[in-house]
């Protein structure tokens, strides 16, 4: 059975499971853009229940408190257990002690560290004869949230990968036909590139859309294009993993889960039972205020509808930047007076981030100088695509920084 | 067409690609200039500040020709 195609190569289960026979190390803070080595390397930790830290690709070290730069990419040995079969490592993965650590841009300053079990990231993995040959376009950054659940999902029922993460149009739609893709999962931004409609795919039977708002007319085109596929939505959070998946327009509390939710001020609450661990989670009577603002479609049967975000994060084609981060970055420029960071409506990303400043008098800086600068300092999606330099920045009357 | 070619060589010089001598209509926006969707978004908003018109808003264009029949209209 085939595990995973990335661009020419392809993987099988068989090799899975001789790399996790034969390798007697592991790398605890792994950063890589080779996928595969990135799966095998997770599943490794996994199965031994070794902490493990996932690192994006492009991450700057600096980008992160207290991560330390030389510990990134050294292996450490690890004593190995014989598997006779994928069930067996299957089994292995679920009853993995491993704490995983992802990031999360928190509300101030650098990303936040949130440490999951292979439970909160597994939480709506679905197993069984029916989930059996499926065939999953991998469209996620794997070290995300999102990416986790559907490479879980795939894993554990021993489905193919395809992987099609930041590739082009013709590319993705070369791969659903010649892979027989029946399985999408992506953000809005990644099947709004696949428009305009030209021809349907009729093997695509299922196609998810997380990660941020969608609107109707996306979803025409998707029907269009894939006219055989169930759509539906999740809602991930890489403090809390997957927690609801979509009824029609809206989205349903699971009657397993219902207690732990709460409804305060429009905002979704959610019990502290349901998250990952972190020093940067603030409790208030044990519950989470998710920032997500939601209103009630019918509450006796926990529908609802998000309505907007409370806080300042800017969704930026499914990636959560906080622009306080990037301001922080800027201001770090010399000849730069003021910095402000935000969000603008695009039709492609939902937003693009902006930022207008001022300079000190005589400077002369470029959009380029700039960008080349934050380059060097932020992942590419926190880099703001337009640069606007500006006599003053407009203040809100309490003198606090505006963000539009 | 020429505020077109600045700013599509604005975008590719912050990517550290060469910039186009020359744009003709049949380029493709991903495959030939190699835009990414951030790539896409930054051209859709430079070019909203310049001309005042969305390109994306009703579906997506995918090459220069189909640009310059949007900002025709």
């Amino acid at each position: 059975m085939m595990f995973l195609f990335d661009n020419e190569q392809k993987y099988d289960y068989d090799g899975v499971l001789r790399l996790l026979n034969t390798k007697t190390n592991y790398y605890p803070y792994f950063k890589t853009t080779d996928v595969y080595y990135y799966f095998v390397n997770m599943l490794k930790a996994l199965v031994a229940s070794k902490p493990l830290v996932l690192l994006d690709s492009d991450i700057n070290p600096f980008e992160i408190e207290g991560l330390d730069e030389s510990k990134i990419n050294v292996a450490e040995c690890i004593s190995s257990s014989f598997f006779h079969n994928m069930e067996e490592v299957v089994s292995a993965v679920q009853n993995s002690k491993s704490e995983i650590t992802i990031f999360t841009s928190g509300t101030t300053g650098q990303p936040k560290k949130v440490v999951h079990n292979i439970q909160t990231l597994t939480r709506t993995v679905r197993i069984g004869d029916k989930y059996k040959g499926q065939i999953w376009a991998y469209a996620y950054n794997p070290t995300h949230m999102a990416g986790l659940q559907v490479f879980f999902q795939a894993f554990e029922n021993q489905n193919t990968l395809v992987n099609v993460f930041n590739k082009p149009r013709e590319y993705v739609y070369r791969q659903i036909i010649e892979k027989g893709i029946t399985h999408i999962s992506a953000t809005p931004t990644f099947y709004r590139l696949l428009l305009p409609f030209e021809q349907s795919y009729d093997g695509v039977v299922r196609v998810t859309l997380g990660g941020e708002k969608s609107d109707p007319r996306l979803y025409d085109s998707i029907t269009k294009i894939f006219p055989n596929a169930k759509i539906n939505n999740v809602y991930a959070s890489t403090e809390a993993g997957s927690l609801f998946a979509s009824k029609g327009d809206c989205f349903q509390i699971p009657e397993a889960i219902k207690d732990k939710f709460k409804i305060f001020d429009d905002e979704l609450l959610i019990h502290k039972s349901l998250l990952g661990y972190s020093d940067s989670f603030k409790f208030i009577d044990d519950y989470y205020h998710s920032g997500d603002l939601i209103e009630w479609v019918n509450e006796a049967e926990g529908l609802f509808r998000f309505k907007s975000r409370k806080n300042e994060l800017v969704n930026v084609g499914g990636y959560k930047v906080n622009p306080s981060e990037v301001e922080d970055v800027i201001m770090g420029i010399d000849g730069i007076k003021q910095a402000m960071v935000y969000g603008k409506a695009n039709s492609i990303l939902g937003n693009v981030l902006c930022a207008d400043l001022v300079l000190e008098f005589g400077v002369v800086l470029t959009e380029l100088d700039i960008k080349k600068f934050l380059a060097t300092q932020l992942q590419d999606y926190k880099v703001p695509r337009r640069i606007k330099f500006v006599e003053e920045l407009s203040l809100t009357r309490t003198g606090k920084m505006k963000r539009l | 067409m020429e505020k077109l070619q600045l700013i599509i060589n604005s975008i590719r010089k912050g990517k550290n690609l060469p910039e186009l001598e020359d744009i003709t209509p049949e380029m493709n926006l991903r495959s030939d200039l190699e835009f990414t969707s951030f790539d896409l978004a930054e051209l859709t908003v430079k070019i909203e500040d310049e001309f005042d018109v969305d390109i994306f808003e009703d579906g997506l264009v995918n090459t220069i020709g189909e640009i310059i029949v949007k900002l025709g209209k």
